[in-house]
């Protein structure tokens, strides 16, 4: 079950990607996120705090950039372990297309979550993986405007 | 288990100020939903706070044409309250069809309020019927308190005392429960109030919400057919492996459409 958005930025696609492959700016955007250290070339350890409902816990998660098509697309996906609650993974492959006006973002997210997890939370993944992915976005997106109008001041 | 502190004031002033003295303290009512999440470790709070000694915060009562359901009050009490059978035989139906004994006999009103589940009955009830959230400190009408999915008005200290339902003329509520967990796929409770009419959906989305569209039309003609040609946009509903979005978005107008029947 995928997710789809689409958000519109005032910047050329080679600005937008600069931003998607920088880590201060990654962890700004990763809702929860305390910490990101580089971990290789491609792939940072972040701890994740989630707070949804009634759970509120720290996940180690590994975020990884792959497929990389610079600067037009590529996928991100970061996988967590929950201990004994199981794990989960969150994947999003993200498109850059140059319009009139700047940049325009799509993304398809989806998630996947294995043992307990999975089972007492399977119906909520949906709506989740819609709140965590319009946050991020949201937030990389209006990160954007800020320093668009910054540049223009 | 991890270490974690306890207590179980008798009175609401004590379960405050413990709440107030830290910061990653929780209240537990019924626990049905917090002790699970615990057992997993999706939550370790550093103290629990058990509510379950102040008497006062359990009971159904009536006043000023309302029923004033404690916040401690388990659902198994609400389905066999004499009271709210009389009163608002809607509700006593929605508290009978939640989960399985187990959880009527533990979960409380309180608990389903505070945590905001998006498959919680409650929410479905409280917006439908126009209540109100009573806490330690204020009112909070149900429109206002549900705000996103698992979240609410309250702040993070604030302990709900009771629930007011103004009585109705007349409501039903009507759901298509998960097979399993009998959380509401979709729930539908369809009211007429002293204010009006109101459609509340639980389930469909990440939050409870009013179709005022069908509102208008049973204002007209308050019969089934009515609300038939009415569709609910289903493009952020929930989905899962027991149904789609879209499918939710169809059961919203079978649903309200029995549950109009049912009103009658
Ligand atoms: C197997 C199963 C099936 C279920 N099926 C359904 C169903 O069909 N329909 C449905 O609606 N629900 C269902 N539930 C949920 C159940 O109805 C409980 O009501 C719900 O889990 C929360 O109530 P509780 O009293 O157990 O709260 P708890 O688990 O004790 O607490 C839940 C949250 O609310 C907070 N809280 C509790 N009381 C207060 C208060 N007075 N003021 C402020 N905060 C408070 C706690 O701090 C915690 O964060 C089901 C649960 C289970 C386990």
């Amino acid at each position: 079950m995928d997710i789809q958005g689409e958000y519109h930025i005032a910047a050329s696609p080679t600005e937008v990607w600069q931003r998607l492959i920088d880590p201060d700016v990654l962890s700004a955007c990763i809702p929860g996120c305390e910490s990101m250290t580089r971990a290789s070339e491609d792939a940072y350890d972040c701890a994740v705090m989630a707070k949804y409902g009634p759970v509120k816990a720290k996940f180690k998660t590994t975020l990884t950039l792959s497929n990389i098509n610079a600067p037009v697309s590529y996928t991100l996906s970061g996988r967590g372990q929950g201990g004994a609650a199981g794990f989960g993974e969150g994947v999003a492959d993200v498109m850059l297309e140059e319009t009139s006006d700047g940049t325009a973002l799509r993304y398809t997210a989806r998630f996947n979550a294995g043992g307990r997890i999975a089972q007492v939370g399977s119906r909520l993944i949906v709506a989740t993986t819609r709140k965590f992915a319009d946050k991020f976005f949201a937030a990389f997106s209006s990160g954007f405007d800020v320093a668009a109008d910054d540049a223009t001041a | 288990m991890y270490q974690f502190d306890y207590q179980a004031p008798d009175s609401l002033e004590a379960a405050l100020a413990a709440l107030r003295e830290n910061d990653e303290a929780k209240i537990v009512a019924g626990g049905m939903t917090l002790l699970p999440t615990m057992k997993l470790r999706l939550a370790r709070p550093e103290a629990l706070i058990d509510i379950n000694r102040i008497g006062s915060l359990a009971g159904v009562t009536e006043k000023n044409r309302a029923i004033v359901i404690g916040a401690m009050t388990r659902h198994a009490d609400v389905a066999a309250s004499k009271l709210v059978r009389d009163r608002i035989p809607g509700l006593a139906d929605l508290a009978e069809t939640i989960g399985d004994p187990q959880v009527r006999n533990r979960g409380t009103i309180g608990g389903s309020v505070a945590n905001n589940d998006p498959a919680a009955d409650y929410p479905a009830g409280l917006v439908g019927l126009g209540a109100t959230v009573v806490t330690d400190r204020r009112e909070i009408a149900a429109d206002d308190f549900f705000t996103d999915m698992f979240e609410t008005a309250l702040e993070a200290d604030e302990i709900i005392t009771a629930v007011h339902f103004p009585i109705p003329k007349r409501a039903a509520y009507m759901k298509f429960p998960n097979p399993a967990s009998r959380y509401a796929i979709v729930g539908v409770m369809v009211a007429e109030t002293h204010d009006g009419i109101r459609v509340a959906v639980t389930g469909a989305a990440p939050c409870v919400f009013r179709v005022t569209a069908m509102e208008d039309a049973l204002k007209k003609d308050f019969t089934p057919d009515a609300i038939a040609p009415i569709a609910v946009d289903g493009a952020e509903f929930n989905e899962d492996i027991h149904a789609s979005a879209e499918y939710r978005a169809h059961l919203v107008n079978v649903m309200a459409r029995r549950a109009v029947a049912a009103v009658g």
